[in-house]
This record gives C-alpha cells, structure tokens and sequence, in this order.
C-alpha cells in the first residue's frame, strides 16, 4: 500500500484499523486502515465493488465490522450528516420539503403544522440554494434537487463530518459541479471533515484535498497529486487512466486550491 | 371503573336516529368511533411502510388466537390479541435480523398462521361455526368491557402517534437516513408493531379478518390523494374513517339495507377512495 503523509492535516478526524467486512462468506472489506485528515474533503475512490459504500455503512454503524473505527478520539460525541446514495424512497408519499426537513427536529406532530426550527431550516435550504422548494412536494423535485435537499438535512445535523455516498449518481454534469462548488463552500464556511464516495474521478482530482484508493483493501492513500498517478490508478481500476490532470489538484490543504475555486473565492 | 352509560345516553341526543334507541348499537357505535381514529392513525404508516401485508398477517392470527383460548378455556378476547402481540413483534424481530425480504418473512408466519388456526379448528366442527364471527366480524356484540379496554387502547396508540408521528415518517422515509440521523429506529419499529397488532386484532370485531386491512389501508390511500402534506394526510385520513364507520354503521341498521356492518363500512371508505382519484387531478404536481 502506498501511505502519503498529510503533513499538516496529519490529524485525524476518523481512522480506520484493520477494518474487515464479510457477508455470507465473501470478504467485502480486507484490514482496511485508513485515517480521514480533520477538516479535509477525503474521496474514497475504487471500481464497482470496491467496497467503498461497505466502508460508509461501517463508519455509520450500519453493519457489523471487525477492528477499529474511531471518529474524533478524545472529544464529545461527534455528529454525523449523511447524504445517500440513489435517493430511493416512496415519491408518492404526501410530504412537503419543509415537513422533510423537520421531520427529524420537531416533535410536535405535523398534525398541527410545522413550528419548530423552521427558521433554521429556511436557512439551510438557503445556503443549498434550495429556498424556493419548502412548500413544494418531496416526491416532485428533480435529481439535483433532491440532492441539495437532502444536503440541507445532513447539514441540519450540524455535523463534524458529513458523510456522503456518492451524493451526485445519477445527476447531470452541470448539477454535479454546482453540488460540489456548493459543498466546498459549506466546508470552508462551516469547518467539517468531509467523506465522499465518487465514481467521478473530475470531481475527486479537482476538489477532494485527502484521497483513499480502495479496491477491498487500501491501495493508495494521501493528497490527490502524489496518490493519483497513473500507476495507482491503473492498479486499482485495471486501465490506463492517463487523464488525470495533475495541474487541478489541491495541494493537501483545507480548500480547494484549483483554477477556478481560486477565481471564486478570491475575488 | 368510570360509567360509560352516560356516553351511550348521549348518542340518541347527539344523533337522532331511530336506530340508535338500542343500547347495543351505541355501544357498536361508540367501539367503531374508537376503532376508527386508531386504525386511520396506524394507517398511515401501514401505507407509507408498505406493511399492508403485515397487518394481514396479525388478521389471520386472530384464527389461531382464537382457537387456543378456545382450546384452553381461556377467554379469546384475551388470546386474540395476546397471541396477535407475539406475532406481531416476532415478524419484526426476524425481519430485522434475516437476510430475507420482508414479504418472504412475513409470508412464511402467514402461511403458519393460517395453518396452525385451520389444523386446530378442524378438529371442532362446534369452533369451526364461533370462528365464521371472526371472518366477518361482529361490531353489534361489543361489550362495555371491550369498550373500555378500546378506551385504554385509544389514549395509548394517540399518545405514541402525538409523540412518534414526525419520527415515523422520517422511518418511513429512509431507515438508512434516519439511523445515520440519531432517530431510535428500531425503538420506534417494535412500538408501531405492537400497537398495530392491537389495532389490527380489535378491528377484527369490527369488520372482520378479511376486511380488517381495508380499514387501515383504505382511508390512509384516499387521503393520500386529497393531500401533498404529512400533517394533511394523518386529519384526511380520520374523517375518511370516522365518516366511513358511523354512515356504515346506520346504513347496515336500516331496513332495506341490512347488510354486514363491517363491509358496509369498508364501501363507504371505498367510496371516499373513488372520489380522492377525482381529487388527484386537483391537488398533486403531475410531474409526480
């Protein structure tokens, strides 16, 4: 396995230890060790039944796992927003966004309206450029939307870390780049650790600062320019991939330092 | 133990209809505009958890319930739903460890069920006639002491949906979700399953083992239709049922009609549903 230290982001807001999953028999996650640098965007990247999702479920708590996941040793008990993947769920179910978002925060039953913490959901679905949905039915939004939402809801959470599997399957190109500028946004804004699962590899060498090459054991980890090469890469996904330009990673800080983050947030 | 002859006193005053003069109807009437409440509430969820064959399968144990009080002298009123408890959390207990899905599981107690009743009333020819009440139901022989354990039974499933309803639907939602979001999934799971298999095994008096998921599946679907809110849905869903149980219950009195009281119910709950489906084109986005 190839270990790149972070330097400073060496500190870790969550660490995997000899992390093994097995269903029915067949190894799904083998000693994986890992560690999540604190306030970084850390991608999980591999191909399909990587176990990368495995290694989501695991750190939430989901399913049963052998070794050590510590989340933010030493302090109070962390919270955790989760954004998932493939948003299934009955679309013809009578909801409102604004009932969605205080479903988890109001007791009072929505018999009686909604009350409480509307104010704070209102801002949130603000800061996801969401705000004209409150009223509208859930099952009627579209993909984008959707994710957005439901960024807003992990993101009521107030999280230390926001936990996504990949929050953008199954959106077009331009709704993914909007999340993902988004989502930078709300992490340097807020100051949570961040990990993502993602198939997309633009996404990942443009905006993720920590990266953990999975293929059922760790291949690869560290910051986005020393683990994405094309020797790594061609390891865990069996392909030349050559693409990747180097020139749009972050450097291994907190922030997305590419072309176009720079223009955006310097301006 | 508190009066209930005054409630009944009221009815014809309230509700000035021949019909209800007997005693025996009010108290029908009273136990249907308990049962009704209860079984919208739980409705909702049986609708929005997809659990309509759940509540199916606590229906049919009504049979076996029955049959083993009947077996061991016990009174069925208490082994119907003692016996429709276990089961009910049973189910919950191997869904939620078995790597089957959710219908297999349920499937498998339902055939169970069905068979265990059946291998045991079989055995009777006298219990195979006391059981045909249970497949049709008997609203008009509720006693004052059913009526009372309704009343018990009615402030608790009120009370856990005034508590729980937002939580449930996030259930409904997403388990996955909700788990990751601190909500107490499994707490919530065993709860509404246990007071479903309470509902489900009173409503069996009312309207029978066949018809009994009609009565949580109709006026919750017909609600869906006339509403895009949570909050809308769960008062939808109460006036649907109540004005179902009560016109079912006076139309099935009247002369020309004498009909079953329980299906008569279900047709008017029915009827809600047909004119919801004219509703959708008003009240949904088409765009779904």
């Amino acid at each position: 396995m190839i270990r790149i230290d972070n330097g400073p982001l060496a500190k870790a807001a969550v660490t995997f230890k000899e992390v093994t999953v097995t269903s029915s028999g067949v190894s799904i996650l083998d000693r994986v060790n890992a560690s999540v640098p604190r306030g970084s965007w850390t991608a999980v990247i591999g191909p399909n039944g990587a176990g990368k999702s495995t290694l989501l479920l695991a750190l939430l708590g989901m399913i049963p796992y052998h070794g050590l996941i510590s989340i933010a040793p030493g302090e109070k008990a962390p919270r955790i927003g989760y954004v998932p993947q493939r948003f299934s769920f009955d679309r013809g179910m009578p909801i409102t966004v604004m009932e969605f978002m205080l479903m988890g925060r109001q007791r009072l039953p929505f018999w009686f309206g909604c009350r409480r913490g509307m104010a704070k959901a209102r801002e949130l679905l603000g800061a996801v450029r969401a705000e004209a949905l409150e009223g509208r039915r859930l099952g009627a939004l579209s993909g984008g939307e959707m994710q957005r939402v439901l960024l807003a809801l992990a993101l009521q959470e107030e999280p230390d870390l926001l936990v996504l599997d990949e929050p953008t399957a199954g959106v077009d190109m331009q709704g993914e780049q909007i999340f993902c500028e988004l989502l930078d946004e709300l992490r340097r804004e807020k100051g949570f650790t961040q990990i993502m699962v993602s198939h997309d590899l633009a996404t990942v060498t443009h905006h993720a600062t920590h990266v953990i090459c999975l293929n059922r054991r760790v291949a690869a980890e560290g910051p986005p320019r020393q683990v994405l090469t094309g020797e790594t890469l061609t390891a865990i996904f069996g392909l030349h991939m050559g693409l990747v330009d180097a020139h749009g990673m972050p450097e291994g800080d907190t922030s997305c330092t590419a072309a176009c983050c720079r223009k955006k947030f310097h301006v | 133990m508190f009066d209930l002859t005054v409630f009944f006193d009221l009815i014809p005053l309230l509700i000035p209809c021949e019909c209800l003069q007997s005693r025996f109807m009010q108290q029908a009437l009273v136990g249907l505009v308990l049962l009704a409440p209860m079984a919208a509430a739980m409705g909702v969820q049986v609708v929005n958890f997809r659990m309509a064959f759940f509540a199916d399968a606590i229906s049919h144990s009504a049979f076996a319930g029955v049959a083993i009080g009947l077996l061991a002298s016990v009174d069925p009123h208490l082994t119907m739903p003692a016996f429709g408890l276990l089961i009910g959390l049973g189910i919950v207990a191997v869904q939620r460890r078995s790597m089957l899905s959710s219908d297999t599981v349920i499937g498998v107690f339902f055939s169970a069920l069905i068979a265990f009743g059946l291998a045991v009333v079989s055995r009777d020819a006298s219990l195979a006639r006391d059981m045909q009440r249970f497949l049709y139901g008997d609203i008009l022989t509720i006693g004052e002491g059913e009526i009372r354990w309704l009343i018990l039974l009615f402030i608790t499933v009120m009370a856990f949906q005034a508590w729980g309803y937002n939580r449930m639907l996030y259930i409904g939602i997403s388990p996955t979700l909700a788990t990751a979001h601190r909500v107490r999934v499994a707490a919530y799971q065993y709860v509404y399953a246990a007071l479903l298999s309470l509902v489900v095994t009173f409503s069996v008096w009312a309207v029978g083992v066949l018809l009994v998921t009609a009565l949580l599946i109709v006026p919750a679907a017909a609600a869906r239709n006339f509403t895009r809110s949570a909050g809308a849905m769960f008062w939808w869903a109460l006036a649907i049922s109540v004005t179902s149980a009560v016109a079912g219950l006076l139309v099935s009195a009247q002369e020309w009609a004498r009909s079953a009281t329980g299906a008569t119910v279900i047709l008017f709950a029915f009827g809600w549903f047909v004119l919801s489906l004219f509703a959708t084109f008003f009240t949904k986005d088409h765009s779904l």
